[in-house]
């Protein structure tokens, strides 16, 4: 569409308010992070003007005060002391992309590359596994995960977080190794080369990116991931999306708290979605649309 | 196949174990006194159809879905009419709607019910300047409260909404649209004939994704409503849970999970084949 130069300058105007109306919310929650309780609380509330103050992080991520009678002392008392939750997030999102970009590398290339019966049927089984309200899964895996001593363990959450990326991990995949053209395959077949050859040697380097762009999707979607963390994890671990409610207590809620480990916890992910813009839209849409 | 060997072996075991398992719940019960399960037929199932709040949660999570859906769907068009552009910093403008998709439902749902707050939040304090909120708490009223937990997932969703038309506006031939105008049609015409017609099957991929994600709504009224005031906020998942581990109705809580599971999968297979969407 053609546009005049006015309409064009009220466009990038009404571009930039409403993106400016999305970006909001996120500002504020950062300003929060670094307000003091005074001023998180002020009417009408502080949008631009406060005194920046680290309080709330150092609480949240116990910069030592140093050593009192031997023990370390921490701000606040070491209530909201949140460092190792958040190496619990770290650990748990990394291992669950590990495992299902490990199965689902191997499931879609066989589906992007060889025909098999009853393949429509297997690709819709793992797309309904998409379909599953999470709660549908998390209450018989409380009773299974228990029986079997998986309950309040890493390796339990790094499993059902696996699963839950699998159907992104595979029909993303698959889509990714659909764009590499079968004639360089069936050269390297006729050749001599075995299937396994041509995965590890040929097709695997040249879809590279697909798959890093993968990881980066499972890693995100494991990182905010709620329902499941918890429901199967009571003492020993939980991730930063549960353990927030930590902060909400019988004499109020430590907002400036929550908001600096808020606020830790999106600046990382804000980095890796910058970096898969490019393959977004198709991850958000499970492979099914391409840039 | 020993490439889908590991996959099926993971399929099996962590989904379709876990859902026969949730049948063999949804037809046992836990009796406090015994302290184990014990069966009990098609009880919860015979209670589920009878049970007037499990119906109440069921409206609440077809409403949520569908006006959430409406929003979405309407506001990510025009925002993505609107940024679908070359001129210079627009490309930033995409960059920073994708900032939304990433921040973990539960800490949105903080963050909103801060903003939302009776009377330090600064939505609150915007709405009631303008003059639309006369006194009391968004969260607070039987009325408002699931609007108030709207608002955190449009604010959170419509974002994705307009990635992914942007991508679909921009996938779109040139031709069409030229002879249109030379033609001398409308801008609306243009809209309505040409971009909503050859969308459809980008329109279609995001509102089966996005329903599904809405119908099964958890985090938003977990943190910051817990279902209330009364139960003008609770989703059949949040009952589902409920069920289970605050009230330890292991069974019934079960039947409301694999119920909320059916109504899924039939709706969505019922959309696919209506839309003809394939994957």
């Amino acid at each position: 569409m053609l546009l005049s130069p006015t309409q064009r300058v009220l466009r990038a105007f009404a571009a930039w308010a409403v993106v400016a109306l999305f970006v909001f919310p996120i500002y504020y929650w950062i300003t929060v992070a670094f307000k003091v309780e005074r001023e998180i609380f002020s009417l009408p509330p502080k949008v631009f003007q406060f005194t920046p103050s680290w309080k709330s992080f150092e609480e949240v991520f116990g910069v030592s005060l140093g050593f009192e009678n031997g023990l370390e002392v921490i701000p606040g008392g070491g209530n909201f002391y949140m460092t190792p939750r958040l190496v619990d997030s770290i650990v748990v999102a990394f291992f669950s992309t590990i495992l299902a970009v490990a199965i689902a590398v191997l499931a879609a290339y066989a589906l992007s590359r060889m025909r098999i019966k009853g393949q429509h049927h297997f690709v819709f089984w793992i797309l309904s596994t998409r379909m599953m309200p999470p709660v549908a899964v998390a209450i018989p895996m409380f009773f299974i995960y228990k029986n079997f001593g998986l309950l309040d363990t890493h390796v339990g959450i790094i499993i059902i977080h696996a699963l839950m990326n699998m159907p992104l991990a595979v029909l993303l995949l698959k889509s990714f190794f659909d764009d590499i053209p079968t004639e360089i395959d069936e050269a390297a077949l006729i050749d001599g080369a075995s299937r396994f050859l041509i995965f590890r040697k040929i097709v695997l380097p040249m879809a590279m990116g697909g798959i890093a762009a993968t990881a980066v999707l499972c890693f995100i979607f494991s990182w905010t991931e709620f329902l499941f963390v918890l429901t199967l994890t009571q003492t020993s671990l939980k991730t930063v999306p549960v353990v927030s409610s930590t902060f909400v207590t019988s004499t109020g809620t430590a907002w400036g708290n929550m908001a600096a480990l808020g606020t830790a916890a999106m600046l990382p992910a804000f980095v890796f979605i910058l970096l898969v813009q490019k393959n977004l839209v198709r991850g958000l849409t499970l492979g099914s649309l391409k840039q | 196949m020993p490439w889908l060997l590991p996959l099926t072996l993971i399929l099996v075991v962590f989904a379709l174990y876990p859902f026969f398992y949730n049948i063999y719940l949804s037809m046992h019960e836990f009796v406090p006194r015994k302290r184990e399960l014990v069966f009990v037929g098609i009880e919860n199932w015979a209670r589920l159809f009878e049970d007037s709040r499990m119906w109440g949660s069921l409206w609440i999570t077809l409403l949520y879905t569908g006006v959430c859906l409406a929003i979405q769907l309407v506001l990510g068009m025009i925002i993505a009419l609107l940024i679908d552009s070359d001129d210079p910093g627009f490309g930033i403008l995409r960059g920073l709607l994708t900032l939304t998709l990433v921040i973990p439902p539960a800490i949105t749902g903080m963050m909103f019910l801060l903003m939302e707050d009776a009377q330090f939040g600064v939505i609150t304090y915007f709405l009631q300047s303008l003059g639309f909120l006369s006194s009391g708490s968004i969260l607070g009223d039987n009325n408002s409260a699931l609007i108030g937990v709207m608002l955190a997932d449009i604010w959170q969703w419509t974002p994705f909404m307009v990635l992914i038309f942007v991508a679909g506006l921009r996938a779109l031939p040139p031709d069409p649209f030229e002879s249109a105008m030379i033609d001398g049609a409308s801008s609306w015409q243009i809209f309505r004939r040409l971009t909503l017609p050859m969308m459809s099957k980008v329109i279609a991929i995001a509102v089966l994704i996005r329903g599904i994600d809405l119908f099964r709504t958890f985090d938003y009224v977990y943190v910051m409503t817990s279902g209330g005031p009364g139960t003008s906020t609770y989703t059949l998942s949040l009952y589902a849970w409920q069920q289970t581990f605050s009230f330890i109705k292991w069974g019934y809580g079960a039947t409301i999970s694999l119920f909320a599971l059916f109504v899924i999968l039939i709706a969505a297979n019922i959309f696919v084949k209506l839309t003809k969407t394939r994957w």
